[in-house]
């Protein structure tokens, strides 16, 4: 320790330039902590990003033959892209819908977020609960559950239809509003966990400075608070407008009934043609990786002076929670809602259709032919155990990785003043716009090519989940870090700890709720991915997501419902225990 | 003493070992090509024989492994104990990718590809053998591959499901043309799945009706103002129970009939001629257990084998084996005609179709 202790300055906090000791076998050596990091982390995330990138850019740019191998260099894929972006309709939806959907989903999760962590409001935890539950959900099922509520002959419409007095169906659930609706609840408690996070830990002084000076509670929210969290709040928007712009599936099924087209709908329909060929797909994907590597850019340049979003220093941290006074029945009733709407009103229609043979709106007489025959159905699916024990382990796998991983990847874009680490940013952030199946099929080309031999096992599952999970780790951790004024840091090298040290003592333990955050949300993500393991799944490695597929594919909605339930169960209690478990024991509360 | 006994144990044991492998390597040096095609008295002998050494064989499926896979899979194994069925479930296109990349990769890991245009799509690539069945000679013309790339399963027949509840007897469409009827508009449904939703439906009507009638009658239907999905047709059909839409075109007549027998409001109305489809099955091209791959080929085409299939609700195609339910299939009360899309016309002309469907009716 005392060694190091010599070279360290402040401000420039690790130049831990060390003669002897750890890192040199005799020889003398100009070593920096940062640069033995950036050299690990850029070593890994390149090693599991740029193979599916490659894949993604040469999908785009080449023909393939009958037999699966690369054939032709072309640029058709651009040049329908482009011709289908001049068509404004579907370019409008698709913009309307991601902006949509990053905002609602951005204002319902930042809300129950501060609710939750800033105030004194009654039933805080239901917050918590009802985010990991709804998460844990199957998105298929979910999804389903909604259209089943919301449909034309769902409960809502029947009972609006009667108190209205109208002929038809109120509520259109196939429609762009119906799209926003559902996709911003499913990233809603994305939002929620990691707003929570960062505003845990955000400095209460400002608030405090703030409220001394005579300001409202919702004038110092809006002068003081909500910039504080602008990186955050950038963060998380920027992420779901993405994923909205480029996913499909909500799309496809809420949308194309009602006849909105978005751009990802014709890509979709066209796939089906055979051969099969994903150049559009690529081609799409290239483009958004142009603008978000722009984007990037952008955003690196503006919160490079990182300084302005300090909130966590070396005075004092436990924010105060804010006294609400009456108003806490209002905030509390807010979480009931959300609560309800979010988890309780899904679940319950979900519920009710595995408890049926065959799906009937709720009504009194139905309950007479309960049967729990769709649940003896679902226990029955081959491999159910192996299916369950792989998923949960994949979880756990890719989760501690990837939070590791990204985790050293944030502290060398934050905390150093590397050249070129806005590369790191892009390189992390990019996965997020590989679609599913390319990278499926780039990782499982390149793992039957490469003398790895991770082909058919979980291996290969868990090097899949975890590039694709890379980007949400990041923004995790990246926010987190963002807050940690570096004086924190500073003050333990100054006081002789290794830089290993001040990781292990100072940054993870506040960092801790983000940490755990994102770990529970890339746990119950990866419980869910289904595009690239429908892939890379095995015979002898079976995982729920693609047990659920199957079923939606080809099964009663009773029976899909049963798994739902079932899998949704254990999901959501390994999450709440370990958040539980982690909160007791792994967090260092003083 | 001792040890010249152990001395004598090594040089049998290298003999017998020497011995086993020139025996093993007599029957491997027949090519997949010669075992697929073997056609003499001993054959099944041959097989078996051979199967033994194999002990197990790699099924790339698009059968439910519930329904039918496992079924099969346990009759099989009873009749062939010494053998092991291995299988992957998937639909076609990624089963179809799953083998192509493994095959660039020279892994050759199945050995019985299935599927309604999954066999054709990777015969395109060359990756199948062609094979002789006795069983072949059980099965009319259209019901296997001329030149012996693929066998039949079994048959899947669509219709239109109805909510018994929403559509009374006398009004359920039962021709295309009761479809126009503009009682149906935005009351219908259907999967945008290229093998089992609209682009097949298209293709039966462009078939069966000519290009002109058919595209002209196709430029009405456009006008009923049908929703769509992706998701499959039992999905759909699903939502027609559930009361969201009244009619369900282009379902599985099967899936309609087992909702119905548990107590569902639905029912199916076949339009004639009624579109069908093929479950083929064929041998890869480099499959490593042959014998074991052509046992099982025989078997799934055999009567015994059919049984199977009728037995877990699906429809065999060997003509002597009806369905559990008899009148899913032609002939046996609900349906006459049935136009069958070859896993080839599928194949070629599928796109079209696709495209067709994305152009008229995706707006």
């Amino acid at each position: 320790m005392a060694k190091q202790q010599s070279t360290k300055t402040i401000g420039v906090p690790l130049k831990t330039r060390t003669s002897g000791g750890l890192w040199s076998l005799g020889t003398t050596f100009n070593f920096d902590v940062a640069t033995i990091v950036m050299i690990i982390v850029s070593v890994v995330t390149g090693y599991l990003v740029l193979p599916p990138l490659y894949s993604v850019i040469q999908t785009s740019l080449f023909t393939t033959k009958l037999t699966g191998e690369i054939d032709e260099f072309t640029l058709r894929y651009y040049q329908d892209l482009l011709r289908e972006l001049q068509v404004i309709g579907p370019f409008l939806n698709t913009f309307y819908f991601s902006l949509g959907s990053a905002l609602l989903a951005t204002l319902l999760g930042g809300s129950i977020a501060w609710i939750v962590t800033r105030t004194d409001s009654p039933l805080r935890g239901l917050g918590y609960f009802t985010a990991f539950a709804s998460f844990g959900t199957p998105f298929i099922l979910y999804t389903i559950g909604w259209l089943l509520l919301l449909g034309r002959a769902g409960p809502v419409n029947y009972w609006l239809k009667t108190v209205l007095d109208q002929p038809g169906p109120v509520v259109n659930i196939y429609s762009l509003f119906g799209m926003i609706f559902i996709e911003s609840l499913l990233w809603s408690p994305f939002v929620f966990l990691m707003l929570a996070a960062t505003f845990r830990s955000m400095d209460p002084s400002l608030e405090e400075a703030s409220s001394v000076c005579g300001a409202r509670v919702w004038q110092t929210m809006r002068r003081i608070s909500l910039r504080l969290m602008l990186p955050a709040f950038f963060s998380v928007m920027l992420l779901i407008f993405i994923r909205s712009f480029e996913s499909f599936e909500i799309p496809a099924l809420v949308g194309l009934p009602g006849d909105i087209r978005v751009l990802t709908t014709s890509i979709y329909l066209d796939a089906q043609k055979l051969p099969p060929k994903y150049g559009s797909a690529g081609a799409f994907s290239v483009l958004l990786m142009l603008v978000v590597a722009a984007t990037l850019y952008f955003y690196f340049r503006i919160t490079r002076e990182g300084d302005r979003f300090h909130t966590v220093t070396g005075k004092g941290y436990r924010p105060k929670l804010i006294n609400l006074g009456r108003w806490r029945y209002l905030t509390a009733s807010a979480l009931v809602f959300y609560s309800v709407v979010l988890l309780v009103l899904p679940f319950l229609i979900i519920l009710w259709a595995s408890l049926l043979p065959y799906y009937m709106q709720p009504s009194i007489e139905a309950m007479a032919k309960f049967t729990v025959k769709n649940y003896i159905t679902a226990l029955h699916f081959p491999k159910v155990t192996d299916a369950i024990k792989n998923s949960i382990l994949l979880g756990l796998g890719s989760a501690s990785a990837v939070m590791l991983l990204t985790l050293f990847a944030s502290w060398l874009l934050v905390r150093t003043k590397m050249r070129g680490r806005w590369l790191l940013d892009l390189l992390t952030t990019l996965p997020l716009l590989f679609p599913g199946i390319v990278m499926g099929l780039a990782i499982l080309r390149f793992y039957l090519f490469v003398p790895i031999p991770v082909y058919g096992t979980l291996w290969i599952l868990l090097i899949a989940f975890v590039t694709r999970y890379i980007p949400y780790g990041i923004r995790y951790t990246h926010s987190a870090l963002l807050q940690l004024h570096k004086e924190l840091e500073e003050a333990s090298y100054v006081s002789g700890a290794s830089w290993f040290n001040s990781m292990h003592r100072i940054v993870v333990p506040l960092i801790t709720p983000s940490f755990l955050g994102g770990w529970v949300f890339i746990f119950l993500l990866s419980a869910k991915e289904l595009s690239m393991s429908v892939l890379l799944v095995s015979p002898q490695t079976p995982v729920v997501s693609v047990a659920i597929f199957e079923l939606w594919e080809n099964a009663q909605v009773g029976e899909l419902a049963a798994f739902g339930v079932i899998w949704s169960a254990i999901l959501v209690s390994i999450a709440v225990v370990y958040y539980l478990f982690a909160r007791r024991y792994g967090v260092q509360q003083s | 003493m001792a040890k010249i006994q152990r001395s004598w144990i090594v040089v049998v044991a290298i003999v017998a070992g020497l011995a086993d492998v020139a025996i093993t390597h007599r029957v491997m040096a027949a090519t997949v090509e010669e075992i697929a095609l073997m056609n003499r008295a001993d054959r099944q002998k041959v097989l078996v024989e051979g199967a033994k050494k194999e002990g197990k064989v790699s099924w790339y499926t698009t059968l439910i492994v519930d329904q039918v896979v496992r079924p099969v899979k346990d009759a099989f194994e009873k009749e062939y104990p010494f053998l092991q069925v291995e299988f992957f479930r998937g639909n076609a296109e990624r089963l179809v990718q799953k083998m192509l990349a493994e095959y660039q990769a020279k892994r050759y890991d199945v050995d019985i590809i299935d599927g309604t245009v999954s066999p054709t799509m990777v015969r395109r690539a060359n990756l199948l053998q062609r094979f002789y069945s006795p069983m072949l000679a059980e099965y009319p013309a259209d019901l296997k591959d001329a030149q012996g790339f693929w066998g039949t399963t079994n048959l899947y027949f669509f219709a239109t499901g109805y909510n018994t509840r929403m559509v009374k007897p006398n009004e359920v469409p039962k021709t295309y043309e009761d479809l126009l009827n503009p009682r149906w508009k935005g009351q219908m449904m259907w999967s945008t799945s290229r093998g089992s939703g609209a682009p097949i439906f298209i293709g039966t009507i462009l078939g069966t009706m000519g290009a002109e009638a058919g595209k002209t009658y196709l430029q009405k239907l456009k006008a009923q103002n049908i929703a769509k999905t992706t998701a499959s047709n039992r999905q759909v059909l699903d939502l027609t129970i559930a009361g969201e839409y009244p009619l369900a075109l282009q379902i599985f007549n099967h899936h309609a009939f087992i909702s119905k027998s548990a107590g569902a409001p639905v029912d199916w109305q076949p339009h004639e001629p009624v579109t069908a489809t093929i479950q083929t099955i064929a041998l890869a091209k480099n499959s490593a257990h042959p014998h074991a791959a052509m046992l099982l080929l025989d078997f799934a085409m055999s009567e015994r084998g059919q049984k199977v299939f009728q037995q877990s609700n699906y429809l065999p195609s060997h003509p002597k084996v009806p369905a559990k339910q008899v009148d899913l299939k032609p002939g046996n009360g609900r349906f006459k005609r049935a136009y069958y899309i070859n896993p080839d016309a599928q194949y070629d002309k599928g796109n079209d179709w696709v495209d067709y469907f994305n152009n008229i009716f995706v707006k």
